[in-house]
């Protein structure tokens, strides 16, 4: 344990004047720029104990955020140091295959074997993947056709169906006209009847050989029957 | 004065001071013998001591402090316990990067009572740098000494440009990754 002592160039006393001033001024310049050092040190120490507190929980806050802020600038900086690297990688990989290449020995034969299998395997990937994806299509197109049709075929059975029921309706409203149908054969019956009723009174006037024309009455009855009421 | 206080005197001229605070007073011996064979270029004074607080009699003698080293000893846990008591006594400036942590004796592995964990979340909690090494062995002894006096010289201001905060930083972030 040795207690501080001044420092020692002061004390050095050498032969030659110029180095030993040299180290002198050496020694001062060191000492000045720790002194520098020292109190730039005890300054922010003093500023730093000045600083009042307001708003300690917003001054908080803000602390929390701008280490947030920079903790992320930092990782991006990161992951664009690592992606460089990569790139980095990926590049003298590529220059060194070139440089092989160049060579043109047994490795390098190798290495452009290897490359041409490469690309023939992509090209027929490709091809196979591009008849993978006609394919789809079809089936696409297919599927969109039932599809229609399935709609047309419901659309039709809706069609029966409301047909259908129309015809029930109708059906029901002809009950009404059974009605009119029996009128109507009553009616055919009457009309036949008097017309066959028409025909035996002409029949016995002409039998009975009686001048009918004589006689405006019987005129009359006969001009009358010739009216044919089956046509009305 | 109970408390240590980084600020509180004047830095002497082309000196630093270290404190070495440990339970174990002869491996504190032998370290700052040590530290005190390195070669160096400025004024070095080392100050042993078992615990804090130290006492107020010299106080007007000391110099300022510029690092303080506490010792804590890996087979002990009375060490761990005493480094934690002293710590109370040391003012929180001091935390910006002139305090470490120095864990010795992690040669012999199978004597270890003091977990890793602990020192390292003692560590983590003080913002403090954790070096550990093994004080028996002669070479790892100079290493130690060396590195502890390139901290002393950061720590005391004499390298124009790195505060003993920013080394501290520096320190911890690489320790991270």
């Amino acid at each position: 344990m040795e207690p501080p002592q001044r420092e020692p160039g002061v004390a050095a006393a050498g032969a030659e004047e110029g180095p030993v001033a040299k180290l002198d001024v050496l020694m001062l310049l060191r000492l000045r720029e720790q002194m520098k050092q020292q109190l730039m040190e005890c300054s922010t120490t003093v500023h730093a104990s000045e600083e009042s507190y307001p708003d300690h929980v917003v001054e908080e806050k803000l602390i929390k955020t701008t280490i947030e802020d920079l903790e992320r600038e930092m990782e991006e900086v990161k992951v664009s140091f690592q992606n460089k690297t990569l790139v980095l990688h990926r590049i003298q990989l590529m220059d060194a295959l070139r440089n092989k290449v160049k060579q043109n020995d047994d490795d390098s034969r190798l290495i452009l074997e290897t490359m041409k299998h490469i690309i023939m395997l992509s090209t027929a990937i490709l091809e196979s993947q591009q008849q993978a994806r006609e394919m789809e299509e079809k089936l696409n197109d297919i599927k969109r056709k039932r599809l229609l049709l399935k709609q047309a075929g419901g659309n039709k059975l809706l069609q029966i169906h409301t047909t259908m029921k129309k015809q029930k309706k109708e059906l029901a409203s002809m009950e009404v006209g059974e009605m009119l149908e029996k009128i109507r054969n009553n009616f055919q019956k009457e009309k036949e009847m008097t017309t066959l009723i028409q025909n035996i009174f002409q029949n016995i006037i002409i039998g009975s050989r009686v001048n009918w024309a004589e006689d405006p009455s019987l005129k009359a009855v006969v001009l009358q029957l010739e009216k044919n009421v089956s046509f009305l | 004065m109970a408390v240590v206080r980084p600020f509180d005197k004047l830095p002497a001229l082309n000196s630093a001071t270290v404190l070495l605070v440990g339970s174990d007073e002869s491996l504190q011996q032998k370290l700052a013998e040590a530290i005190l064979k390195e070669k160096k270029s400025f004024k070095i004074s080392i100050h042993l001591a078992t615990s804090l607080p130290l006492p107020s009699e010299r106080d007007h003698l000391r110099p300022r402090i510029d690092l303080i080293a506490f010792m804590i000893d890996i087979k002990s846990k009375y060490s761990l316990k005493n480094v934690e008591a002293s710590l109370a006594h040391v003012d929180a400036s001091f935390f910006l990067g002139k305090v470490c942590f120095l864990v010795t004796g992690v040669g012999r592995v199978n004597y270890c009572s003091v977990q890793t964990n602990a020192v390292w979340k003692l560590g983590e909690v003080y913002c403090s740098p954790v070096l550990y090494c093994e004080l028996e062995l002669e070479g790892i002894r100079v290493a130690t000494a060396q590195r502890l006096l390139r901290m002393l010289q950061i720590c005391s201001g004499q390298i124009p440009g790195i505060s003993a905060l920013s080394f501290g930083s520096l320190i911890r972030n690489s320790a991270d990754e």
